[in-house]
This record gives C-alpha cells, structure tokens and sequence, in this order.
C-alpha cells in the first residue's frame, strides 16, 4: 500500500521526466540539487544509465556499408542453403522426381541399346520408319516426356 | 513519358513512399524497395540493438533482425506498423541473442580484452559499466525495459512514447519513474 502511494505522485513523475529531457538534450550533466532524497537517487540512475550508454546515431555512409554487407550475408546463407546441382541430381531419396527421370532414362538407353541385337539379321537396309526398334524408342521416348510433364505440373 | 517515370520511381519519390507501399512494392518484386526500407530504419534498429547488446555483437544483431524482416515481409499482413512490428522483431532477437549466450555458458559479463578498449576508445571500466547496464536493462520487465528503451535508445520524446503505447502523458511519465526506480534496485544488487 505504501508502495502503492510512493509511485502515486504526479509531480515526481514530471520532475524526473523532465529532467531525462534535458539529459537527453545534454543540457543537464548534474543532478538538480533537490531536498527529496527518492528523486535525487532516480536522477543519479538516469545519468548513470546514460553515461555508460551514450546516445549515438548512424551516419549515412555506415548505413550504405551495413546494407552492402547484409547483402553478402543474405547471398551467403541462401548459397549455403542451396545444394550443387550435382548433389541436387544424385540426391535421389530426397528428390523422387529426379530419381524415377533418371531411371526412366536409363531403361530407355537399355532400350536403345539393345534393339539392334534383337532384330535377327538387321541389316543396313531393314530398317523403316515403322521397324519395331523404332516404334519401342518412339514410345519410350513419349513416355519419358509424358511423364516429365507430368512431374514438373506437379511442382 | 508519364508510363516511364512510374516504371522507374525515382529516389525523391521512393523516399516518400509510405513503408506499407514499399512493403507492397517488395512484394512485387521491387527488391530495391528493401534497400529504403532498411535506410529508413536501420538508426532505431541499430541504435535500440546497440543499448542492449555488447558492442562486438552490435552489427551482427541488427543484420539478423533485417535478415528475419526480410523473410518474413511476404507474411507481414500489416496489423500493425512496419515500425512497431520491426520493434518485436528487435526485441525477439536480442532476447534470442540472449538465450543463445546462456545456453553456451558464456557469461554476460565476458572478460573485456584490452583490444575492445583499443577500438572504441572507451576504458575497461566504462564498457564493464556498459555491460553490466544492459544485463540490468535485460532483467527488467519488459514495459519497464521498452519505456526506457524508447526515451533513451530511440529518443522519442514523451508524449511520442504515450501515443505509441496508447496510453496518456501521465501514464507514460508514471510508468519511467518505476522503471528508473527497477533498473536502480538491479544495479544496486
């Protein structure tokens, strides 16, 4: 309660108020000579709070070098934070995508690659544009396609 | 002509463009927007950073609290002031700042080389003084710890604190008086 009444006293309140304005404005170096011991002690706190930490300000050209180096930063961090293309590519259990292209990739270069040896007797002049080594590239190729299509809608 | 010059602002313009509109031009893709907004605020954020955290650390704050602003200004909905919410951030991350000391260990009042002495110009005692300051500032509640923060960091004058804190003039000048009164207890311990 008489805690209470201590901090109830408008005039004080003005007082010390009053008196960190002029700190502020580097008018007031000494505490006011005042017969109220509670406001003397308060003054004392404000000047000693605001000699260990004077107020200071930012000059343009400081400014201009913080932004460049927060840039640096950022390209810095969002560097570390985006892997290689290579690790991006090979990472497969993270990237399904890139895993089920790259094997469908490879099933048709197995593909690719052992046509010829399944027609019997190829020779230079067998083959047409509907020969079914042909045909067998031709889906595989749409199929690689289709499905690319489908897993770059999906991102 | 007049297409032109609203394509491509110029300085004058951009330095009169409210924040919320830069915030909106941000996220339109006008990066250079960022760059007024961190050149208009930077002095409070620097200097608010700069009351509470050691001076080697001052820099490094200020940047994370710009570095968190920016990954966050596409979500900023605008329910407050870019001011007031840029602020919170602050205040988040020097609480962070903090945390992040105590759980290493590393104590508030680190040794203070002679190096530190060197480079600011300042002696041991005045930045232990400095430290010890701000660990009291750091145990203060936290209308305690803003109020002063206000007058004295980012020198707003009291009847600006009042209206940023919705409060009257009275309330404000009551609310400094017990957080002098709380921050002399702490230093007196």
């Amino acid at each position: 309660m008489s805690q209470q009444n201590e901090f109830n006293d408008p005039k004080k309140d003005n007082l010390l108020a009053d008196f960190a304005d002029r700190v502020m404005e580097g008018t007031a170096v000494q505490i006011a000579s005042s017969p109220d011991e509670e406001l003397v002690s308060l003054e004392k706190t404000v000047l000693r709070l605001n000699d260990a930490i004077p107020p200071a300000s930012v000059d343009e050209a400081s400014v201009k070098q913080m932004l460049v180096r927060l840039k640096a930063r950022v390209r810095r961090e969002e560097q570390a934070a985006t892997p290689s293309l290579w690790k991006r590519l090979f990472d497969i259990q993270s990237n399904l995508q890139i895993g089920m292209i790259l094997a469908a990739v490879a099933v048709l270069v197995l593909v690719f690659i052992s046509v010829p040896a399944l027609q019997p007797g190829g020779s230079a002049v067998s083959g047409t544009a509907f020969s079914g080594g042909n045909i067998l590239i031709a889906g595989g190729l749409i199929t690689v396609l289709v499905l690319v299509y489908f897993l770059s809608r999906r991102k | 002509m007049t297409t032109k010059y609203m394509e491509k602002p110029s300085n004058q313009v951009l330095l009169e463009t409210a924040d919320e509109a830069l915030i909106q031009q941000f996220r339109d893709g006008k990066k250079e927007a960022f760059d007024l907004l961190y050149h208009r605020h930077l002095p409070s954020v620097y200097r608010r950073v700069r009351y509470v955290i050691p001076e080697n650390d001052v820099e490094d704050v200020t940047q994370e609290v710009f570095i968190a602003a920016l990954k966050s200004l596409p979500s900023f909905r605008g329910d407050s002031k870019f001011g007031t919410w840029l602020r919170t951030l602050t205040n988040h991350k020097v609480a962070e700042f903090y945390r992040k000391r105590t759980r290493k260990q590393e104590p508030l009042l680190a040794p203070l080389s002679d190096a530190n002495a060197h480079t600011t110009g300042s002696t041991s005692k005045h930045l232990e003084e400095r430290v010890y300051i701000q660990r009291a500032l750091q145990h203060l509640p936290e209308n305690y710890r803003e109020i002063i923060l206000l007058r004295f960091a980012e020198d707003l004058q009291f009847n600006e604190i009042a209206e940023l804190t919705h409060q009257n003039l009275e309330a404000t000048k009551s609310l400094f008086r017990r957080a002098i009164a709380a921050l002399r207890t702490h230093l007196d311990d």
